[in-house]
């Protein structure tokens, strides 16, 4: 076994939860990863690990750095990434990836990537087009 | 209250410079650049994109199939003394150079091992992520990563 082999258990015994509750972690998440374009509450997704709302962010962002909403808008801002740039119109992207309202899509799309979509999308068309 | 040279749109001058870098590539140092091209492209899986012959070395890029305008990973040679040492004792410790994001690290374990790739640690939990090491036969050992 290598130093780093080593270091990495070590941390691991120390830092992490039992294996257990990582799964049931890593499985809410896989959660919100199939399930970007549905709405959700934090509610449903703890429920979807068997953790009562309160110890089930305290646990994801232990493990993930991250609230599981602050990761859920990220997840659906890069999906919504790549759908502008395949062609779909900015309204119908917000739809695709679980937003309510194109306002709000718009104000945390600019949040997450300092442009809003629509601006996102003709930067791209201009690369594309060499202009 | 803070100096001129502290004030609120001081930080925002330097908020907006920072924001226009773009990390669009990042290096490994490799023993030969040959052989390092061959494992990272046919037994990895990267494709090539750039190479600019530079004297008796060349700027070598690869990029992931799935994001080919993605970062791109340069293969660097050593052509500075002291990156013998680095390399040589980062090797020796175990500790991987770099990490490659993957979907399945079992399966990409069991794919690579299949290939004859050597791992110094087989797939691995490490609270919510699983990952591997191996050897990438030009000095560094490279880590996978399953989150």
């Amino acid at each position: 076994m290598t130093f780093y082999h080593q270091q990495l258990i070590k941390i691991r015994d120390e830092v992490y939860p039992d294996a257990y509750v990582c799964k049931r972690i890593g499985e809410a998440k896989r959660f919100m990863d199939r399930e970007l374009e549905c709405s959700m509450s934090l509610a449903d997704i703890a429920e979807e690990a068997s953790f009562s709302t309160f110890h089930f962010i305290r646990l994801f962002k232990r493990l993930y750095g991250q609230t599981p909403y602050q990761y859920l808008i990220a997840a659906r801002i890069a999906k919504a990434k790549r759908l502008l740039l395949s062609g779909k119109t900015v309204k119908d992207v917000c739809f695709s990836v679980g937003f309510e309202s194109t306002s709000s899509f718009t104000g945390l799309f600019k949040k997450l990537t300092g442009s809003t979509p629509t601006a996102f999308k003709n930067k791209y068309v201009k690369q594309k087009s060499g202009y | 209250m803070m100096p001129p040279a502290f004030s609120k749109n001081f930080f925002q001058k330097i908020i907006s410079i920072r924001a226009a870098m773009k990390i669009k590539v990042t290096s490994l140092l490799v023993d030969d650049q040959e052989k390092a091209l061959k494992f990272y492209t046919d037994v990895l899986g990267f494709i090539k994109k750039t190479e600019i012959p530079m004297g008796d070395h060349k700027w070598l890029t690869v990029v992931s199939n799935e994001e080919r305008d993605g970062v791109e990973l340069l293969l660097e040679p050593m052509a500075f003394s002291p990156a013998v040492v680095y390399q040589k004792a980062l090797f020796e410790a175990g500790i991987p150079l770099t990490a490659f994001n993957v979907d399945d690290v079992q399966t990409e374990y069991e794919r690579l091992v299949k290939l004859g790739v050597t791992f110094s640690m087989p797939p691995t939990r490490m609270g919510p992520a699983t990952l591997a090491v191996f050897d990438d036969t030009c000095g560094n050992h490279i880590q996978i990563i399953q989150v």
